[in-house]
């Protein structure tokens, strides 16, 4: 390729990619500059940069949302569904990988199998069950059910990365007078941190952004994780565009704020994720 | 011999059983259940019901015009999206992989809509298309832009598949950006040698070795716009009337907004399932022959 040709598609590629991202940028340029605006502000000139910044409208917003008490439901949710899944699956998926007989096989298969499920085939009956278990209606009850969803993936992650991890570390621990499970807690959950880091990733996006099994579980404002806050404020206030504006631009802003911090171990832990899973 | 034996199963069963229990009650039962009452005519409420056999299934496919058409909407959405997604989401990726800066930052522009709730983010689309486009379409050169966006089924597809282009880019460009940087560089090196024009590179080269990347891209599409509904129901909540309706609202009015009937709902979700079941199945055998190593 002569040099020429090279700089045109170098040019093309670079007016392609900038195009690109004012397509991805844009939604969420429009809402943050918007949601310093007033109503007729927005109605005169929605497309320019706000007269003044004020925080009136976010301090609206974090009232009239009660984002303190939907922020807490939602961690409540999160930290119960993840700390379920990985203290669960982590103990199934190392043994399982550990144990070769055919009753751990066929576990192992029955676990996988059903990743292939989807939500909403099971969704009806999940939620009669959840209420005969006493489970609708709490934030932990909701995080508990999760749990129960987000096993398999979790197991089948797990079960890969302990085959990496040689053998003899639990016949020395157990030969220096570890029991089976201290072995595991001391000396092998230890050494499954990144796996660990790659699950708790996956599972904190889906369980802080989930929208449909919190609507079928949690029937009060009270109870409401920020997603559905948030979509209770759009369908009550959805003229008042300030308010809802500074609504979806402060409840985003504890995601943004851990992927700020932690980009480079969440894309890793996401593409390892995708492509084991 | 076989007390060690027994001694070993009864310690993977201890091992095994929390996560076995919370596998079993919310997701085994729940598909049996579902399963089951998909062959009676149970309302979710009375302690009595009765058998029909395979009739939900008749109903459904035969007489229910509005699961009928929500099944064609999701299928026409299906094609559009997984197609458009992956190319852009390859293009994208092939694109930032060919540059020696800013790598990092065009990654992260993208990545960023999956880190949003899909509901959040959607929100802000909705004021998107009712205020801003509508607002830049009073400029004379983007009269083009004065549409229904959301009012009018036909162009409320175009607008779906927007967004969700928008929103499912990020993780496949990962996974592409990982598959392209695993090609060996000797490969490439040797093809330029041998004088290959950067399509040549393409489709000699790139295709042919992130074929399993390929795979696990369309193979998520497909499951993720298969099942979808937190981005219609944001977006257009199935309307107007049910022109955008897909078959998981069409499913979830079945079974709560005033039908109740939950044994037909049950089977419209076992058809859900059979459809990706199959659907993926085929993809993904077909797809793996397809695939070389390095």
């Amino acid at each position: 390729m002569n040099s020429l040709s090279r700089r045109m598609y170098s040019g093309i590629s670079w007016i392609v990619l900038a195009l690109m991202a004012i397509y991805f940028l844009f939604p969420i340029y429009m809402a943050i500059i918007n949601s310093f605006k007033t109503q007729s502000e927005i109605y005169r000139s929605v497309l320019s940069w706000p007269a003044s910044i004020s925080f009136e409208n976010y301090g609206n917003a974090f009232k009239q949302a009660n984002m303190l008490k939907s922020g807490l439901n939602t961690i409540v949710v999160t930290a119960t569904g993840i700390f379920g899944i990985v203290i669960c699956s982590s103990l199934a998926g190392y043994k399982l990988s550990r144990t070769r007989s055919r009753l751990s096989n066929w576990l192992f298969m029955l676990f996988v199998a059903s990743m292939l499920i989807p939500f909403q085939t099971i969704m009806v009956t999940l939620t009669k069950m959840a209420r005969d278990l006493g489970l609708q209606g709490s934030p932990f009850g909701l995080g508990v059910v999760c749990a129960g969803l987000g096993v398999n993936m979790a197991i089948f992650l797990y079960h890969g990365f302990v085959k990496g991890i040689p053998r003899e570390l639990d016949e020395s621990a157990q030969i220096d007078g570890c029991g089976e499970w201290k072995a595991f807690f001391l000396i092998i959950f230890p050494l499954l941190g990144p796996i660990t880091f790659t699950i708790i990733v996956l599972n904190l996006l889906w369980l802080w952004n989930d929208f449909l099994l919190p609507v079928l579980l949690l029937n009060d404002y009270r109870q409401y994780t920020l997603v559905l806050t948030i979509n209770m404020f759009f369908g009550k206030y959805s003229r008042d565009w300030p308010l809802i504006l500074s609504s979806l631009v402060l409840s985003s802003l504890p995601i943004v704020v851990i992927f700020a911090f932690f980009q480079r171990w969440i894309i890793q832990g996401i593409t390892d994720g995708a492509v084991k899973g | 011999m076989r007390s060690r034996g027994n001694r070993a199963a009864f310690s993977l069963i201890l091992f095994v059983l929390p996560a076995f229990l919370l596998y079993l009650l919310f997701l085994v039962i729940p598909m049996f259940q579902g399963s089951y009452y998909s062959f009676t005519d149970w309302n979710g409420l009375n302690k009595t019901y009765d058998f029909v056999g395979f009739g939900n299934f008749v109903e459904a496919l035969r007489d229910d015009r509005n699961f009928r058409s929500s099944i064609w909407f999701t299928a026409k959405f299906v094609v559009c999206a997984v197609v458009l997604q992956n190319v852009v989401a390859l293009l994208l990726a092939l694109l930032i992989e060919s540059r020696k800066k800013a790598k990092g930052l065009f990654r992260t522009i993208f990545f960023m809509p999956n880190m949003l709730s899909v509901i959040i983010s959607t929100f802000m689309w909705v004021f998107v298309f009712s205020k801003v486009i509508p607002a830049l379409a009073e400029n004379g050169a983007l009269k083009f832009l004065n549409l229904s966006w959301l009012g009018d089924p036909s162009v409320s597809f175009w607008t779906i598949l927007i967004v969700s282009v928008w929103g499912g880019v990020g993780t496949l460009l990962l996974i592409y950006m990982a598959a392209i940087q695993g090609i060996p560089q000797h490969l490439k090196e040797a093809a330029i040698i041998d004088g290959a024009q950067p399509h040549h590179m393409f489709r000699y080269i790139t295709l042919p070795l992130i074929a399993h990347a390929l795979t696990i891209c369309i193979f998520l599409t497909l499951n993720s716009s298969f099942k979808v509904y937190d981005l219609v129901y944001a977006l257009t909540n199935g309307g107007p009337g049910r022109g955008t309706q897909v078959i998981t609202m069409n499913i979830l009015e079945e079974a709560y907004q005033g039908n109740n009937r939950y044994g037909y709902a049950s089977s419209k979700a076992i058809i859900l399932f059979l459809i990706i079941l199959v659907i993926t199945m085929i993809q993904v055998t077909i797809m793996k022959k397809r695939e070389v190593e390095a």
